[in-house]
């Protein structure tokens, strides 16, 4: 079942667009990946979808809620976790999420108990009653995420959720969102770092304007190592030297190992059995190859720059 | 509108917890009535008869006694006063409705809850009117005791509040509050910095400012009709107000205009 679906979808400011023609769907539960340079469409891409931009190209639902006419109703069923985490300075930690969650209409009840969970589960139970603006950055997006979750969206979208945060905060951030991942919640993810789409996304679109592809991420394995042959050589005589799993790509010119043994033990075992070996390295990040090359594309097409939109 | 409600609550904590902000209120109501009873006290106690009997002559002020043509001569020309504050205070407080949001970064998560244009806008309206009106009346009615104290001794009489000081501000300050706070509301949807808004919507108390003026200087004497007028271009101002404050409310416009 689809949480989202959006075909030829669009948004101009003016005489300036900010993307379009965007065709993708996302299943319930699953965890997506908004990938594109600076000034791509992605902040856009992601307000049309928590209904707070109208589009006026294409169509699309969220959680079967039409983007155009779904307005409030939508908005109730969509948790956003906005670029920056926007609460009110003088009030505290547990006030703030008791306001929004009375305007997304939980009840006052169901509002106190879900606070404190939160709370308790983004370790912020100690500072509830600290004004926001005392809190330091990484406690303030853990609270714009317990925020996102305080009404049990259906679809939680998450833009940027780790700018401008220190490596501590970072990878609390990350931790958390890996813990909604896990919970098969469906999660749209607009960021920068490929890692984090790596390893929490089962899909991620590349937007520079337009969509310029949807890449399903293949984990990387850890411990795999990249070979590349002098010339595309037979799987099966490498198999013969069991050094471990392995797959060949690139018509058969690079090898990927997972090695039982050290490296160098597997370098020679692989020229025993006749390979010609150019060059060894850790098996990169296959999605920043494809991101990487994609973006090339879009530049070389004209459609991906640094500044926002393109002028019609 | 239980979003309003809500917003409405929050705006008033956060009000709460603000001592500039309500330092700030409270210092011009707090001008305007200790400066002018003090300086009545003092003239009923020091000042010669034929200071008051001049008073009397150019202010043209049937009165019993020159007590009483001196309260007269007060209540009549530090009446437009009292209309400054319903219009100034809403707009220290409104002006930062939506600017403020938007500097605090709090406008896109607060679009992005189902509350409706029409609640954020009540919400916002109501918290400010109700402080600003509540500080009013309350300065209104300290004048007042301040202005019978003074002269209780020579008089023996409250002549305050008299008929139009009772219309201005029970009919007169909720008008103007509704208009000094839906101006800061199209003024605020409009312009990005809440400072500016302020400082443009704050311009609006000038045209009132000169009329006490003048009126101090004897060029002209605001009576009961003026008021009543006053009052009906401010209730015709607030329909055409909340209308365009509405109109302009556009939620995808508020996030997008930056200057």
């Amino acid at each position: 079942m689809l949480a989202i679906e959006v075909r030829s979808l669009g948004k101009s400011f003016g005489k300036r667009r900010a993307c379009w023609d965007l065709s993708f769907e996302i299943a319930r539960g699953e965890v997506f990946g908004l990938l594109g340079p600076n000034g791509a469409g992605k902040t856009t891409t992601l307000r049309m979808l928590a209904g707070l931009y109208a589009p006026d190209q294409g169509s699309g639902t969220v959680a079967g809620l039409d983007l155009v006419t779904g307005g409030a109703a939508l908005r109730r069923k969509v948790g956003l976790l906005t670029e920056s985490p926007g609460f009110y300075g003088r009030l505290g930690a547990r006030e703030n999420l008791l306001f929004f969650a009375g305007l997304y209409g939980v009840s006052k009840r169901d509002a106190l108990l879900r606070a404190a969970r939160l709370l308790e589960r983004f370790a912020l139970a100690s500072h509830a009653d600290r004004p926001f603006a005392e809190l330091s950055r990484g406690m303030k997006q853990k609270l714009a995420i317990a925020r996102a979750l305080i009404h049990e969206p259906e679809v939680i979208l998450l833009d940027e959720p780790t700018v401008g945060l220190d490596p501590e905060a970072t990878r609390e951030v990350r931790t958390l969102i890996e813990e909604l991942a896990r919970e098969q919640r469906t999660l749209v993810l607009c960021t920068h770092h490929l890692a984090e789409v790596e390893r929490l996304c089962s899909r991620a679109a590349f937007v520079a304007g337009r969509l310029i592809g949807v890449h399903k991420i293949e984990h990387a394995q850890q411990g795999r190592v990249r070979i590349e042959l002098a010339a595309a050589h037979a799987a099966a005589a490498l198999r013969a030297a069991e050094l471990g799993p392995l797959r060949l790509a690139e018509q058969g010119k690079v090898l990927l190992l997972t090695p039982r043994c050290e490296i160098p033990e597997a370098v020679a075992a692989l020229v025993a059995v006749g390979a010609r070996i150019v060059a060894v390295s850790p098996d990169r990040d296959p999605l920043e190859d494809a991101y990487l090359q994609l973006l090339a594309e879009a530049r070389a097409l004209g459609l991906a720059g640094d500044e926002p939109g393109a002028v019609l | 509108m239980k979003g309003a409600l809500l917003i409405v609550r929050k705006e008033l904590l956060e009000l709460r917890r603000s001592p500039v902000l309500l330092l700030s209120m409270t210092s011009l109501p707090a001008t305007v009535v200790v400066v002018p009873v003090l300086l009545l006290a003092w003239l009923v106690r020091a000042a010669p008869t034929q200071a008051l009997d001049w008073l009397q002559d150019l202010y043209k002020v049937p009165a019993s006694s020159p007590t009483a043509a001196l309260v007269a001569v007060l209540a009549k020309n530090w009446l437009p006063m009292f209309l400054v504050l319903p219009i100034f205070l809403p707009i220290l407080l409104a002006a930062q409705s939506i600017g403020g949001e938007r500097e605090r970064r709090t406008l896109e998560p607060l679009l992005a809850t189902p509350v409706s244009t029409l609640e954020i806008i009540i919400g916002k309206s109501v918290a400010a009117l109700v402080p600003a009106l509540a500080i009013t009346w309350i300065a209104s009615a300290l004048f007042c005791a301040g202005v019978d104290a003074a002269v209780w001794t020579r008089l023996h009489a409250f002549p305050l509040p008299d008929g139009p000081w009772l219309f201005a501000t029970l009919v007169l300050s909720p008008l103007l509050s509704l208009f000094g706070n839906a101006l800061a509301v199209v003024v605020s949807a409009r312009i990005v910095d809440p400072r500016a808004a302020q400082n443009v919507a704050a311009t609006t108390v000038v045209p009132l400012l000169g009329l006490l003026v003048i009126q101090l200087a004897g060029g002209i004497s605001l009576g009961p009709g003026f008021y009543l007028g006053f009052a009906l271009g401010a209730l015709v101002a607030d329909v055409a107000l909340i209308a365009l404050a509405v109109r302009l409310f556009d939620r995808e416009k508020l996030l997008t205009r930056w200057r």
